[in-house]
């Protein structure tokens, strides 16, 4: 498919101020929003008010059903739970790991995609192929088999420390610490930030880098000043996505991190069921949402530029 | 999209550099793929004891005692019903949509398009959780409705974005041609636009079959322990079953996705993915 013919068609059609508001588009468009309102919108509204203590209307089953909820008994709100949740002594750690976690996967990620996407775009040939396809190889494989196979590899009697101990050897193992949770982000988020990366470095022509070249400049300036800045939405669009989606990974830190302090999703997860608090588990999900925020709108504007550069807007 | 431009062919002389790409490219080969084969090997070890390089023997026992657990049965019987219907249910909101965003100009466009991405823009076991609250209420914890519900979520965005490039890339002359011919609206629709855009529809498909197969983190949270499907059977199996059946497990399971992408595999990596693939 041509991304060219995309543009052109997309822009006569909603370029010009002048094309008709269709009354059937509008309806036609809005069932997924309606799914992603009812089942998204709502409940994150609902579950804001829960978390403050209305307890009652549609919260008023798991409130009924959950321990140590805290209700705003005719006040305003309270923040008792959020005051539960931060003063338990587990919660730096966590929000500690988590942070951290996510920077480094994305850092990593960045970092990975971009040599990656450099040396498929400049270089090309059998190498970059090969690194292209073993980069994508993740997209083939369903998260919860990877995490599994990330602990078997790296745990106690796996190749990691069978490879190490024939070599004279004796580390302590990496399953069960952060470090295996970074390389456990890294291996599921690679693919998405690889198809974006390389679809960024392509749509810069041929003739720019060659012009860069005639007037003289080098490889490292050409990549800084030339193809960096002009795949600066791709770039921006796998960084904001990466960490927000390793901040709200569930499978890889359950699998591969330790068991404290570990990753909010686990510590949601568990806290939904394993210990029936859903309360503290919903202030947790709004701490995570907060910490995301910042990252979430930079997504979110990424992405409309994106969408509005091709045309869609 | 993305074979279409040629790279530009810069090899390098000095040795150093050479070097070091050969270097990064065994630790990427050993790094992907090592932990792969390493759980796939199990699958038909008898035994495998540290620090050996390979198993103490091999048997295809473990596939057999796969199929007798019932717990495992059941859950690949959920995984196969649930999954194509998620699909169905998916194409049926989201088809429209695309076709819509693709043709016509309509009030709200950009409001929608910046809901869809702010949907995207949490962190996912955030979402579950509030979902699950919700779920409480509307009595659907632990059923299969709201699992479906849960899954077809994460779904919506291939299933818009992705078909809505595709029908945009059906060139307007063509359908215009086939009216001023004398064609119906709907027959235009039906063996042009539909037929053009049909590989966009379907690589949607199985990126949305494939993640529906996949998901576990909100399938886990709000169908356990009532419904277990295969992704979150591993969950419980990894702690009480020897390493071998788990193995075998993840065979199964992995042989989906990797016949779904391998069929549509060129459409994927050549562009109709990755156009798609901006909001995943």
């Amino acid at each position: 498919m041509s991304t060219a013919t995309t543009n052109q068609v997309a822009k006569e059609s909603f370029g010009s101020k002048d094309s008709k508001l269709s009354v059937l588009g509008f309806f036609m468009a809005l069932p997924p929003i309606l799914v992603l309102g009812t089942f998204i919108g709502l409940p994150i509204g609902l579950a804001f008010f829960l978390s403050l203590g209305y307890t009652g209307g549609l919260n008023e089953v798991i409130s009924i059903i959950g321990q140590d909820v805290r209700a705003r008994d005719g006040k305003l709100f309270t923040l008792q739970a959020y005051q539960d949740v931060i003063k338990d002594p587990r919660f730096l750690g966590d929000l500690r790991t988590t942070l951290l976690v996510s920077l480094f996967a994305t850092i990593l990620v960045l970092f990975f995609s971009i040599g990656i996407g450099l040396i498929q775009r400049l270089r090309g040939g059998k190498l970059s192929s090969l690194l292209t396809a073993l980069s994508l190889t993740p997209l083939f494989i369903p998260v919860v088999i990877s995490a599994w196979a990330l602990y078997t590899f790296y745990g106690g009697a796996g190749l990691y420390q069978t490879l190490l101990k024939s070599f004279g050897f004796d580390v302590p193992q990496i399953t069960s610490t952060v470090v295996a949770i970074v390389i456990g982000s890294v291996w599921t988020s690679l693919p998405f930030a690889i198809l974006m990366i390389t679809s960024g470095f392509q749509s810069i022509p041929n003739a720019l880098i060659e012009a860069a070249q005639d007037a003289g400049a080098g490889i490292v300036t050409i990549i800084r000043t030339v193809m960096l800045p002009l795949a600066f939405i791709p770039i921006v669009i796998v960084a904001t996505f990466t960490s927000i989606g390793v901040m709200g990974s569930f499978t890889i830190p359950f699998f591969l991190g330790p068991n404290q302090p570990t990753m909010f999703g686990v510590e949601i997860t568990n806290f939904f069921t394993a210990y029936n608090r859903p309360q503290q588990s919903i202030v947790m999900a709004f701490i995570v949402f907060l910490a995301a925020s910042g990252i979430a709108v930079m997504y979110i504007w990424a992405n409309f530029r994106s969408a509005k550069e091709s045309g869609r807007v | 999209m993305a074979n279409e431009v040629q790279p530009l062919n810069l090899h390098t002389k000095s040795w150093s550099v050479k070097i070091i790409l050969a270097i990064f490219s065994i630790l990427m080969l050993i790094l992907v793929v090592g932990p792969l084969v390493w759980l796939a090997v199990h699958a038909f070890a008898t035994e495998w004891k540290f620090p050996s390089y390979k198993p103490t023997g091999l048997t295809l026992e473990w596939f057999r005692k796969v199929f007798e657990v019932q717990a495992l049965k059941e859950a690949m019987k959920s995984s196969f019903i649930i999954s194509p219907i998620v699909v169905l249910v998916s194409a049926v909101i989201c088809l429209p949509a695309a076709y819509a965003s693709a043709r016509y100009n309509y009030w709200g466009r950009r409001t929608f398009l910046i809901m869809m991405f702010s949907a995207n823009a949490f962190p996912k076991i955030g979402l579950f959780a509030t979902i699950a609250t919700l779920y409480y209420f509307l009595n659907l914890m632990g059923t299969i409705v709201g699992v479906i519900i849960v899954q077809v979520l994460g779904t919506i965005i291939y299933m818009t974005w992705i078909p809505a490039a595709a029908f945009a890339s059906v060139p307007k002359n063509l359908e215009e041609a086939a009216r001023d011919a004398g064609a119906s609206k709907f027959r235009v629709f039906r063996t042009i636009t539909l037929r053009m855009a049909m590989p966009g529809i379907l690589v949607a498909m199985v990126m949305s079959f494939i993640y529906a197969f996949d998901e576990a983190q909100g399938t886990f949270l709000v169908g356990a322990p009532n419904i277990y499907t295969m992704p979150t059977a591993m969950y419980a199996i990894v702690e009480t079953y020897p390493i071998q059946v788990t193995a075998v497990f993840s065979i199964l399971l992995t042989i989906p996705s990797v016949l779904l992408i391998g069929l549509a595999r060129k459409h994927i990596i050549g562009g109709q993915l990755a156009e798609g693939f901006q909001i995943k």
